[in-house]
């Protein structure tokens, strides 16, 4: 990095070391300390960035013995030792007995007795004949004659001089006496019980590379001093700082730090704009019971209790309660005669006996088509509807299969629906929702409807896939649940299309609990609709 | 649905051309078939006898599809009828009501089997070998049709017999299991019929149809020779048919007769395709069936649909005429007449998939092609909304994103570990599943703490604070619905750091209220989740919409957790009626 690059990126800590110091000279913490007035923890920072930047280098290593204060000896800064405490203690209430001072105060027996050993072995308390402690009347005035300091006066000095720098005091920074004191208060191990924790430091001392001198010069030429301004504060603001002095410079090219948002899920977001672009397209929202019967999952699309038809739904089953306590009527026996020769329908039905117990089985709902059944006694016309609905499917768990996962389907109720309508609004769901180019639709076979059609459409990788399947629903489906008109009926499969817009090729992972995972993922724009142009359409 | 597994070379012989993948893919859909699996580029040479395409059937109503011969049919018949040459297969050899063939062969069945096995339909087919490869169709056409359409054989199932070496006529009895020996297929030494049930792997797998029965189906010869006991297994000696034979006697039993009639209709067809030549069989009754008591097959059962014009057109959305309606028909291979505006349709002799008119209005659909219809934009006019409960879900979590939460979604099914014992509650309101495909996934969440504990417990190395939350299902137990359960749209939510705790539930919770506009009140509660004393029931107007606070530390012990959580859940329907 050349020098004028370089100036830009050094911190103000840095700076002044910079300008004040030539190369070669011995810097360490203690003189920076005094001399910059830095506190220790700048002086390592300007050490640190310096080194990492070629423009100072280790000049020597020196261990030293520092105290660092405790969590008890702050305490003790704070509110007193046990013998000063003691000492305010006797002077404010007269005599008492230890135990009586250890309850008063709040402290344990052996804390009381070994701070009254020190206090009476130098003189400041005695016990009297009725064992109570008492206050040498003449020790305050001897322990201070003459200038000097009693033991307990330099312990203060050395808690509250460390609790005001908040540094580690140095051993080399001791005077004789205080060495002393600290002996009694500091312990290497085990210091959760002392006021100071006594540690080995290395001291590195450091001085500047030839290079610092190129960069202080340049430092100079641009005027730059170290006392430029920081973070722009109020005071700064109220008080006008920033009209007599130039802000300084931020390295813009640091990375950004990461942050942890608050996020929807990327999954759910694309769930709700396949749901709001349905609603675009005029279809109203419905939903319902994640517990269904064989009457609705099945009886009631003209499912037959017997066909192999029923294998491909192979459905959960509850272990208790097993049954509904009733099926609505009329439908039940509407639906019942339909299976059994086709009731009003025209239909000459599936021709055996309609079971009425099977069919109030409990089961966990197996195809978001149930909502749709549900929904046709109460249906407007002409009406559409939609559901993105939960259903389960006894299948064994893996990259392709799921317990329970999302299907979307809809009806369409009107006096003049038909099969070219139907292909109308499945390309309409290709273009607008799945985003196609091309699109195709093949004959399809469904249980329910008649004709089936089944759509295609091309994606720019994977080449052609189904997007759904649809058709128009049987007359025996219809009619029993009181719907005069066609009723088109069609199913988009969207997971395959969640998967590509997240970027994923398994569908565990769109339910993850991984929450790492889930706050990195991010769903691709799609473009779906984006263009008002008629895919070029294909039909076999 | 059906995968069926065809011989390249018998396959192209029967549609009467070869062709190649795109051209044979877009003739499949006239089928509702698909390709599966061809290695027409990969694979040995052209002529390599073994070459086999594989095919997925998706229309279960059509199982005359599931065979080499049957699908090569409709493929042949379709395309025929494009290029102007109308080939409706002819079969001559069916009987139908009033024109009853004479049999060249007899079955007589007795009256003991009526409530074992009551029906019986057969033929002998000869004058050609069979090949290695019609061999392994037949078996595939029989394994597809007994197991698919036959519901594992309970309801047909087919025998195949050398006829020369039965002594006419054939008889089909019900037997005590323990009445009669014979040697079964891939078997060595004689066995009675309990004893197959028993031991014969066959007879292990199909045991469930017969092993109630107190008289066992059996068909003997005129000498007493057994040729199977349906629907297990056929005897080693006259049910073993070899590549070579030329004169094979096909039986069909089961429990319903039009189902055992189509079978053995389907499969007289495929013979007759392959050029063989198909001799009727008679089989008399001592009781009345739907065909009479003296039924002759292959028999045409099926009855004719009319078709309206206006009505196909008004469901297609094209106007077609009866003409149009009845050639569209003919191509996919059925019979028609034309009756002033409706057409007559008679379905094949191997088709029975007639319910409804609708059902050859779809036939009119394939036999135009798909695009022949254009794709019309709906005209009606409709206004589209979310529904109300989705509506207030999306208020709730831009609220709480708001808050700083990470929206998750998670699978409703679940562990009795995870969703019962790991929570510490007894489980009476959890729905659990009767037949679940592991114990992963035995039971139906009761609430989304669970699964938000189940995201804390994989989630220790993300970076602190989690806040995670979704608003999702549970459905649980309760007596007063008519389902014995209730679903409901819950918002579970779930705080982790160092200093999480029932203040923070407390604001979240109030928060999320105020700017909901719902006034709530909160009482002492008692749900073994939290900690006693640092949780409190939430409620709306009177009425109960969850509980929050700092989930207990047996609970997080339980999920492996180290890191103190507080949570909550609110039920957003009881919310949204408040």
């Amino acid at each position: 990095m050349d020098v004028r690059s370089l100036v830009k990126t050094l911190h103000p800590l840095e700076v002044k070391v910079l300008l004040r110091y030539q190369p070669g000279e011995k810097l360490d913490a203690a003189r920076l300390q005094a001399e910059l007035a830095y506190k220790e923890g700048h002086c390592n920072q300007a050490f640190s960035w310096l080194f990492a930047k070629g423009l100072a280098a280790e000049a020597g290593r020196e261990a030293r013995l520092v105290y660092e204060l405790t969590p008890l000896g702050r305490e003790m800064a704070e509110k007193g030792t046990p013998e000063e405490r003691i000492l305010r203690f006797l002077g404010e209430k007269g005599p008492a007995r230890l135990p009586e001072i250890g309850e008063a105060l709040g402290l344990e027996q052996k804390d009381v007795g070994s701070a009254f050993g020190m206090l009476s072995k130098e003189g400041a308390l005695s016990l009297d004949a009725e064992k109570r402690a008492v206050l040498s009347p003449t020790w305050f005035e001897a322990s201070h004659a003459g200038g000097k300091k009693p033991r307990i006066a330099l312990i203060r000095e050395l808690l509250q001089r460390a609790a005001a720098t908040d540094e580690a005091l140095d051993e080399a920074s001791l005077q004789g006496e205080e060495k002393a004191a600290m002996g009694g208060i500091a312990k290497k191990r085990g210091a959760g019980d002392s006021a100071f924790r006594a540690a080995e430091r290395e001291l590195v001392s450091y001085s500047l590379t030839p290079g610092a001198a190129e960069v202080a010069s340049e430092l100079k030429a641009l005027g730059v001093t170290g006392e430029e301004l920081g973070a722009v504060t109020g005071e700064i603001l109220e008080k006008g700082l920033w009209k007599a002095s130039p802000f300084r410079p931020y390295n813009i090219n640091i990375p950004a730090s990461r942050l942890l948002p608050g996020r929807r899920n990327a999954y759910v977001e694309f769930l709700e704009g396949v749901k709001d672009k349905l609603v675009g397209l005029g279809f109203e929202e419905f939903d319902g019971s994640l517990v269904e019967t064989e009457f609705w999952n099945s009886d009631a699309l003209f499912m037959p209790q017997f066909h192999s038809a029923r294998d491909i739904h192979d459905v959960y089953h509850l272990a208790a309660p097993t049954k509904a306590k009733k099926i609505e009527e009329p439908y039940l026996s509407a639906v019942a005669a339909t299976h059994q020769n086709g009731g009003p329908t025209g239909s000459r039905g599936w021709n055996y006996g309609f079971d009425r117990e099977f069919t109030k089985r409990l089961i966990l709902r197996s195809q978001g088509t149930v909502l749709s059944a549900r929904q046709l006694p109460t249906a407007k016309v002409p009406g559409k509807y939609f559901g993105i609905a939960r259903c389960f499917r006894y299948d064994r768990v893996d990259a392709t299969h799921l317990s329970d996962f999302y299907q979307t389907e809809g009806i369409v109720l009107g006096e003049d629906v038909n099969l070219r309508t139907l292909l109308g609004f499945l390309e309409m769901f290709a273009v607008e929702v799945a985003g196609a180019k091309e699109v195709k639709y093949v004959p399809g076979y469904f249980p329910f409807t008649e004709p089936s059609v089944e759509v295609h459409i091309k994606h720019p990788v994977l080449g052609w896939f189904e997007l759904g399947g649809s058709g128009i629903f049987r007359p025996e489906v219809t009619e029993p649940l009181g719907i005069k008109v066609p009723v088109l009926a069609w199913g988009i499969g969207i997971d395959r299309m969640a998967l590509m817009a997240l970027g994923l090729n398994d569908l565990r992972e769109l339910f993850s609990p991984d929450l790492e995972g889930v706050r990195m993922r991010r769903a691709r724009e799609t473009n779906a609709g984006a263009r008002e142009a008629t895919p070029s359409s294909k039909t076999n | 649905m059906p995968k069926i597994e065809v011989n390249e070379r018998l396959f192209f012989s029967l549609i009467g051309r070869r062709c190649g993948r795109a051209e044979l893919e877009e003739m499949l859909t006239g089928a509702k078939a698909e390709l599966d699996e061809w290695l027409d580029e990969a694979g040995g040479a052209a002529g390599d006898e073994s070459r086999t395409i594989k095919i997925e059937l998706n229309d279960t109503n059509r199982p005359d599809l599931w065979s080499t011969a049957g699908l090569a049919r409709q493929l042949r018949v379709r395309e025929d009828h494009k290029n102007g040459l109308k080939r409706r297969p002819d079969y001559p050899f069916f009987s139908r009501e009033g024109e009853m063939k004479a049999g060249t062969r007899r079955v007589i069945v007795e009256e003991s089997v009526k409530d074992a096995r009551p029906f019986l339909a057969g033929f002998v087919v000869s004058g050609k070998e069979i090949s290695d490869a019609l061999l392994r169709d037949m078996i595939q056409t029989q394994e597809k049709l007994c197991w698919n359409f036959g519901r594992k054989r309970r309801t047909v199932s087919m025998g195949l017999y050398r006829t020369t070496i039965i002594k006419w006529p054939v008889r089909y009895r019900a037997v005590k299991p323990d009445s009669v020996r014979f040697v079964p297929l891939q078997w060595e030494r004689p066995m009675n019929l309990s004893e197959i049930l028993a031991e014969h792997p066959k007879g292990k797998e199909y045991a469930f149809i017969n092993e109630k029965l107190p008289l066992h189906p059996l068909l003997v010869d005129s000498g007493d020779a057994v040729l199977s006991y349906p629907p297990i297994i056929n005897s080693a000696d006259l049910g073993a048919v070899k590549v070579g034979d030329s004169e094979l006697f096909i039986e069909l039993t089961g429990t319903d007769l039009v189902s055992v009639t189509l079978a053995a209709s389907i499969i007289a067809c495929d013979f007759a395709d392959a050029g063989y030549t198909v001799e009727p069989v008679t089989v008399e009754y001592p009781y009345d069936t739907a065909f009479g008591s003296k039924v002759t097959f292959p028999y045409y059962f099926q009855t004719p649909v009319s078709v309206e014009a206006a009505k196909a057109s008004r469901l297609l959305g094209k106007s077609l005429n009866v003409q149009a309606v009845s050639e569209a028909l003919e191509r996919m291979g059925c019979e028609t007449e034309i009756h002033g505006q409706y057409v007559t349709v008679f379905p094949p002799e191997y088709r029975n998939d007639f319910l409804h008119p609708v059902d050859a209005i779809e036939d009119v659909m394939m036999g135009k092609d798909l695009s022949f219809f254009e794709p019309e934009r709906p005209h009606d006019f409709t206004i589209g909304r979310l529904s109300p409960v989705e509506t207030f879900s999306r208020r709730a979590k831009g609220i709480l994103v708001g808050l700083g939460y990470q929206e998750m979604i998670y699978n409703y099914l679940g562990s009795g570990k995870d969703y019962i014992e790991r929570m510490g509650i007894d489980g009476a309101e959890v729905i659990r599943i009767s037949n679940p495909m592991s114990e992963n996934f035995e039971y139906v969440r009761n609430s989304i703490l669970p699964s938000l504990l189940g995201s804390e417990a994989v989630s220790s190395r993300a970076a602190y604070p989690h806040r995670i939350f979704e608003v999702g299902k549970v459905a649980f137990l309760d007596e007063t619905q008519n389902y014995g359960t209730s679903t409901r749209q819950r918002l579970g939510f779930l705080v982790s750091h160092a200093s999480a705790d029932y203040n923070e539930a407390a604001s979240h919770v109030s928060t999320l209220l105020f700017y909901l506009s719902r006034e709530y009140s909160i009482a002492e509660g008692e749900d073994p989740r939290f900690i006693p004393g640092r949780q409190a029931v939430v409620s709306c107007n009177g009425r109960n919409l969850g509980v929050f606070g700092e989930l207990h530390p047996r609970v997080l012990e339980a999920w492996g957790i180290s890191t103190p959580c507080s949570a909550g859940e609110i039920d957003l329907e009881t919310l949204l009626e408040s």
